[in-house]
C-alpha cells in the first residue's frame, strides 16, 4: 500500500505491506536509521520519533496510520551550521555512552522542550520515563536537558 | 519502585486510533530515498578536546556527536546488496535428547534460501574456558535458549515463519533447575555422568576454625542473589559475508574481536588469516557481548547462499539465549572480637552456573578472592562451587561475582556493627585495608585508598549529622 | 508510614583477568602535521575507550585529544587485544599505548636532538613541541620534527608495543598468589525511604566516592559511576529473571523491570585522589566496580529504616513488606 508522509520537512512516498511499522518504513524505505529497534513492543523507546508534535514509539505505529502526518526524526534536528541545543548539550556533557538509546532519548527531550520551556527535574524524568538507558543512569541526560532549556530560553530572549 | 511511564504508550495508542482523513500536504512529492539528510558541517570542537595536557581533560567523545545525530552505524543500521536475514530456532525443552531435525518443510517456503543445523558446523563447540557449548545443539539441548536450527531468508518475516516449519523430535530428559539440588548425587547430570560441579575454588589463610573458636562473637547468615540480564539496548547483532576468495568478513557487536576471531577460526575450521572480524560501536555490553553467539552460523549460511547474512536478536533471544548474571548462594560465618576486630571468616559460595560454563571460571575466581571484603582478616577460608543447571547460561556481567559477595559481606558488617554497638563507619575503618595490607591471597596491596573513600563519602553524605 | 534510613557499603575490585594473560598490543603513528593515529584491537562499547585511549596517546606525545584518531576493532588492521572486559581497557590497553607512543616519541627525540644541540634523553614532548627539559624556550614544533624525521631522515615516527599485567599463579590448595596487578576501592552511601505499609523502597540519594587512580577523563568516569549505580539500583530492588520449569516467564522489558529515569536517585559522585604508579599516568579503571556496592548500601539503608534485613535480592516491595510483617508478628 502507498504511504505519503512528510519526514523532516520533506514529502516522501513509500509502497509498503500493511503490517509495516513506521519504524520499519523510516529505516528500510527512507534509510533513516537514527531511530532504532530495541524491543519491538514499545518498552524501550529507542525508536522514538515525533509525529504531528507528539513523541511516539515508531515500532508500535503502523506506517499506514502515519500517512499524511508530519514526522520528525533525529536526522531532522540539526542544520548545516548547528546542532539542536539538546544534541549539543548531550555531546558537551557526555550524556550518551553507547548511544543506542540516544536518538529516541533526544527526540523525547526535544518534544518536551517544545511544550515546556523550563521543565523541572521531575518533569524531565517524566518525559524520559519511556526511554530506557542502561549505560548512564540518566543523570547527565537530565543535566543536559536543563542546560539545553536554558540555552533555548536565552536565545529566544535575545 | 515498579514504575513505567505509560504516557508515551498512551500517546502512541491515541495516534494509532487517529483517522486516516488528514489532508496530504501540498508540497511536491519526491521519489523515496532521494532526499539528502542534512548533516551539520564544520562544528567547533570543545576546548577540552583541544587542550594540552590531554590527561585529566573533560574531553568530549568523538563518537558522542554521531550518537546524538543518529549517525553512528550499529550493525542493524548496516546493509549490503543482496543481504538476507537469519533467525534461530530455540529448544522446546530445558533438557532433552535431539532425535531428529527435519528442515525440508522450511526450505520449501519461497524466499527461504538456506537452513543450518549443528552437525553441519565443522567444530560445533565453543566457550572461553571450557568448550562445552554447541553453536547449534545437535545431540542434546541443555536449556531452552539452546539454538537447534537456523534459517536464512530474503526477509526476517519469512525466516521467522520458516522456523515454525522445522520439525524437531526430542526425547525429554530429567532436568534440574536449583543449584543446591544439582549438587546432589541423585541429580540428573547435565554434562558427562559424574557431577554437575564444574569448577571450584579454595582460598585459605591462617586457621579459620581456631580463629572462630577464639572470637568473642560469631555471626552466621546465608545470603542469596537472583539472575539478572545485561539488557544492552542494542540486542546482539552480526552480519557475515563469505567472499569468492573463501574469506569471511563478519561485522559483529562483540566486545572482544581477538578472541572472537579465534572462536570463528576454530568452529569454522578456517585459518585466522581467512577471517576478518570487525567490531562496530557496540550498543551496550556490560559483559554480555564477550563471546560469539550467532557469528559462525551466519558465516556458514553466507557460504551456503553466497549472500551477506544478517541476524539481530529479538529482545526475547537476548534474554533466553545470551548469558546472564550468576545467582549466588552465600554462607558467611564471621568471628569478631568485642572491639570490632574481625578475627576469622568462613565462606561458602554456590554459583548457579546455568547450562554452560561461559565466563564462570572468572566469576568464581573474582568472587572467591573478593568474598571476604576489603578487610584485614588473618584467618580465612573460602570455598566456592559452580554447578550446572538447565537454565540460561550464566557468564560475564559487570563485576564478575563482586556485586553478589559485596551484598553479603557488607550486609554482615552492618549486623556486626549493630550487635557490638559500633558505628558502621567506625567498624569498617577498624578493619579496612590500608597501604601494604595483605589480601586474602597474601598479595601486598598498593595504592590503597579505602579509608579515604570511606571518610570522603561519609563527609559528603553527612553520615554523622544525618537524621531520620 | 514513610521511614527513612541510611546505609553504607565499601568494596575492592581488581583490574584485568585473574592470573590469566590478558595482553593488549597497540600501534601509534605520528603524522607529519603533528597529529597521530592509534591502532587498537579493543572495542568501543559505550565506556569511552576511543576517547580515553586517545587522551593517553595525546599525553604521551604532548598533543591534544583532538589531534589523535583512534582506529579500533578490525582484525585485518588492528593489533591483538583482550577486549572490552574486566575493567581493563584504560589500564592494560592504556599501558600498551603509552609504551607504543613512547617508541614513536623516541624517534622524534632522536631526530630533534642534533637540531637542538642536546642528547635525546634531554628532550620532552609537551604543548605540541619537542622541548629541551628545563629550557622551555628551546624547542621545535612537533610537526616540524615529525616531517624532518620522516621526509628528511627517512625515519617515520611509529611505535608498536604490548602490555600484560604481571601476576603470580594462585596455589591450587590455598589460593595464595598474586592474581592481579591493581585494585580499586570505593564507598557508596544510600539514603532511602521505605513505606512500611507497602514495602516500597525509594532510593532518595546515593553518595559514591570511587578510586580509579588518575581519572584520564573525569567526565567519563562520572558517567561510569552514575551508570553503574543505576545497574546497582536495579539489582537491589527490581531486576530478576523469573523461571517456571526452566522457562523464563519474563523475557521482555514489559515484565523485567529495570531502572527508568523515575527510579534514579539524586547522585553525589566524587573521586578519591590517587595515583597508581603501575597504570598509564597513574590510572587504574572504573567500569565494573561502580555497580558493586550499590545493592549492599541500599539493603543496609532499608534495615536502618525499618529494621528488616533482606538476605535475598531483589528487595521487591512484596519481599520487604513480608519481612516487615514477619518482624511485627515476632514483636507482638
Amino acid at each position: 500500500m502507498k504511504v505519503e508522509i512528510t519526514v523532516n520537512g520533506e514529502k516522501k512516498i513509500a509502497d509498503v505491506s500493511p503490517e509495516t511499522t513506521l519504524l520499519k518504513m523510516l529505516r528500510d524505505e527512507f534509510d533513516l536509521t537514527g531511530a532504532k529497534l530495541g524491543c519491538d513492543v514499545g518498552d524501550c523507546g529507542t525508536c522514538t520519533v515525533v509525529v504531528d508534535g507528539e513523541s511516539v514509539n515508531s515500532c508500535l505505529m503502523l506506517a499506514a496510520r502515519a500517512s499524511g502526518s508530519e514526522v520528525l526524526t533525529i536526522e531532522g534536528l540539526a542544520t548545516f551550521q548547528k546542532l539542536h541545543p539538546v544534541q549539543q548539550k548531550f555531546e558537551d556533557l557526555g550524556a550518551l555512552q553507547c548511544g543506542y538509546c540516544g536518538p529516541g532519548m533526544i527526540m523525547s527531550a526535544k518534544n518536551l522542550l517544545d511544550k515546556n520551556k523550563s521543565p523541572s527535574v521531575d518533569e524531565i524524568r517524566d518525559a524520559l520515563a519511556g526511554n530506557l538507558c542502561r549505560c548512564t543512569g540518566y543523570t547527565k541526560m537530565i543535566e543536559a536537558i536543563q542546560e539545553a532549556a536554558k540555552e533555548i530560553n536565552t536565545t529566544n530572549a535575545l | 519502585m515498579v514504575t513505567r511511564n505509560k504516557d508515551l504508550q498512551k500517546t502512541t495508542e491515541s495516534l494509532l486510533k487517529k483517522k486516516d482523513s488528514q489532508a496530504p500536504s501540498k508540497k511536491p512529492v519526491s521519489v523515496p530515498g532521494d532526499n539528502p539528510v542534512i548533516y551539520p558541517l564544520d562544528l567547533p570542537e570543545s576546548d577540552a578536546r583541544l587542550q594540552t595536557p590531554a590527561v585529566g581533560a573533560r574531553a568530549t567523545r568523538p563518537d558522542g556527536r554521531l550518537h546524538g545525530l543518529g549517525q553512528t552505524k550499529y550493525i542493524d543500521d548496516m546493509s549490503f546488496p543482496h543481504m538476507i536475514h537469519a533467525k534461530i530456532l530455540r529448544s522446546e525443552y530445558a533438557h532433552a535428547k535431539i532425535i531428529s531435525i527435519d528442515t525440508s518443510a522450511a526450505e520449501a517456503i519461497p524466499g527461504v534460501l538456506a537452513t543450518l543445523v549443528g552437525d553441519e558446523i565443522p567444530v560445533n563447540t565453543f566457550g572461553p574456558t571450557f568448550q562445552d557449548q554447541p553453536v547449534l545443539a545437535d545431540t542434546i539441548v541443555r536449556h531452552k535458549g539452546d539454538g537447534v536450527a537456523a534459517v536464512a531468508a530474503v526477509n526476517e518475516q519469512i525466516a521467522a515463519d520458516a522456523l515454525e516449519k522445522i520439525k524437531v523430535v526430542y526425547e525429554p530428559l530429567e532436568a534440574v533447575f536449583d543449584p543446591q539440588e544439582a549438587l546432589k548425587d541423585s541429580a540428573p547430570k547435565i554434562h558427562g555422568d559424574k557431577t554437575n560441579i564444574y569448577t571450584s575454588k579454595i582460598i585459605k589463610k591462617g586457621d579459620v576454625e581456631k580463629g572462630l573458636a577464639e572470637s568473642d562473637h560469631i555471626f552466621q547468615r546465608q545470603y542469596s542473589t537472583q539472575m539478572v540480564e545485561h539488557v544492552p539496548i542494542e540486542p546482539h547483532a552480526s552480519i557475515a559475508l563469505w567472499d569468492g576468495n573463501g574469506r569471511v568478513s563478519v561485522w559483529s557487536s562483540l566486545g572482544r574481536i581477538t578472541l572472537g576471531r579465534e572462536d570463528l577460526s576454530r568452529t569454522l575450521s578456517l585459518p585466522q588469516s581467512k577471517i576478518r572480524l570487525i567490531g562496530t560501536i557496540v550498543g551496550g555490553n556490560f559483559g554480555g557481548k564477550n563471546e560469539i553467539t550467532n557469528e559462525p552460523i551466519l558465516a556458514l549460511l553466507s557460504k551456503k547462499t553466497g549472500r551477506p547474512v544478517k541476524c539481530v536478536f529479538t529482545r526475547g533471544d537476548e534474554f533466553i539465549s545470551s548469558t546472564i548474571r550468576h545467582p549466588f548462594v552465600m554462607d558467611y560465618t564471621t568471628g569478631v572480637n568485642n572491639d570490632g576486630k574481625i578475627i576469622a571468616r568462613k565462606i561458602k559460595l554456590i554459583l548457579d552456573g546455568g547450562a554452560y560454563c561461559s565466563w564462570t571460571g572468572t566469576t568464581i575466581g573474582k568472587g572467591s578472592i573478593l568474598a571476604a571484603g576489603p578487610y584485614n582478616i588473618d584467618n580465612l577460608f573460602v570455598e566456592s562451587y559452580a554447578v550446572y543447571t538447565n537454565k540460561t547460561t550464566t557468564g560475564a556481567m559487570r563485576g564478575f561475582g563482586a556485586p553478589q559477595v559485596c551484598f553479603a559481606y557488607e550486609s554482615q558488617m552492618d549486623e556486626i556493627a549493630e550487635k557490638l554497638g559500633i558505628d558502621p563507619l567506625e567498624l569498617r575503618l577498624k578493619n579496612a585495608f590500608t597501604e601494604g595490607s595483605a589480601s586474602p591471597t597474601s598479595q601486598q596491596l598498593q595504592s590503597v585508598v579505602l579509608k579515604e573513600s570511606l571518610k570522603q563519602a561519609s563527609d559528603r553524605f553527612g553520615w554523622k549529622e544525618w537524621k531520620k | 508510614m514513610i521511614k527513612r534510613g541510611k546505609g553504607m557499603a565499601c568494596m575492592w575490585y581488581p583490574i584485568g583477568f585473574t592470573v590469566a594473560a590478558n595482553a593488549s598490543a597497540a600501534t601509534v603513528k605520528v603524522n607529519t602535521d603533528g597529529t597521530a593515529t592509534v591502532l587498537t584491537g579493543t572495542v568501543e562499547t559505550g565506556q569511552g575507550a576511543l576517547t580515553v585511549l586517545g587522551q593517553i596517546a595525546a599525553q604521551t606525545l604532548g598533543i591534544a585529544t583532538d589531534d589523535v584518531h583512534v582506529v579500533s576493532a578490525d582484525t585485518d588492521s588492528t593489533p591483538m587485544d583482550t577486549g572490552a572486559i574486566a575493567s581493563r581497557t584504560t589500564y592494560v590497553t592504556g599501558n600498551a599505548i603509552v609504551l607504543a607512543a613512547e617508541k614513536a616519541r623516541e624517534i622524534l627525540f632522536e631526530a630533534a636532538a642534533p637540531l637542538l644541540n642536546v642528547r635525546p634523553e634531554q628532550l620532552e614532548a609537551v604543548d605540541k613541541k619537542i622541548r629541551v627539559l628545563s629550557f622551555p624556550d628551546r624547542f621545535l614544533p612537533i610537526d616540524k620534527v615529525v616531517a624532518h624525521a620522516e621526509n628528511t631522515l627517512g625515519k617515520p615516527s611509529i611505535g608498536s608495543a604490548s602490555y600484560n599485567p604481571p601476576t603470580v599463579e594462585m596455589d591450587p590448595e590455598t589460593g595464595q598468589g598474586k592474581p592481579f596487578n591493581a585494585y580499586v576501592y570505593a564507598t557508596q552511601i544510600a539514603d532511602v525511604e521505605v513505606d512500611d505499609e507497602t514495602g516500597e523502597v525509594e532510593v532518595k540519594k546515593i553518595t559514591a566516592v570511587h578510586d580509579c587512580g588518575t581519572p584520564i577523563n573525569p567526565m567519563l568516569v562520572e558517567g561510569q559511576i552514575q551508570g553503574g549505580i543505576s545497574m546497582g539500583v536495579g539489582f537491589a530492588l527490581q531486576e530478576e529473571i523469573l523461571f517456571k520449569d526452566g522457562t523464563q516467564i519474563n523475557p521482555n522489558l514489559t515484565n523485567y523491570i529495570m531502572p527508568t529515569s523515575l527510579d534514579m536517585p539524586e547522585l553525589e559522585v566524587e573521586l578519591v585522589d590517587n595515583y597508581d604508579p603501575t597504570g598509564p599516568f597513574g590510572a587504574k579503571g572504573a567500569g565494573e566496580p561502580t555497580a558493586v556496592p550499590t545493592a549492599a548500601a541500599i539493603m543496609n539503608a532499608i534495615y536502618d529504616a525499618v529494621g528488616v534485613r533482606i538476605t535475598n535480592l531483589p528487595a521487591t516491595a512484596e519481599k520487604v513488606l513480608a519481612a516487615i510483617q514477619e518482624k511485627n508478628k515476632a514483636v507482638a
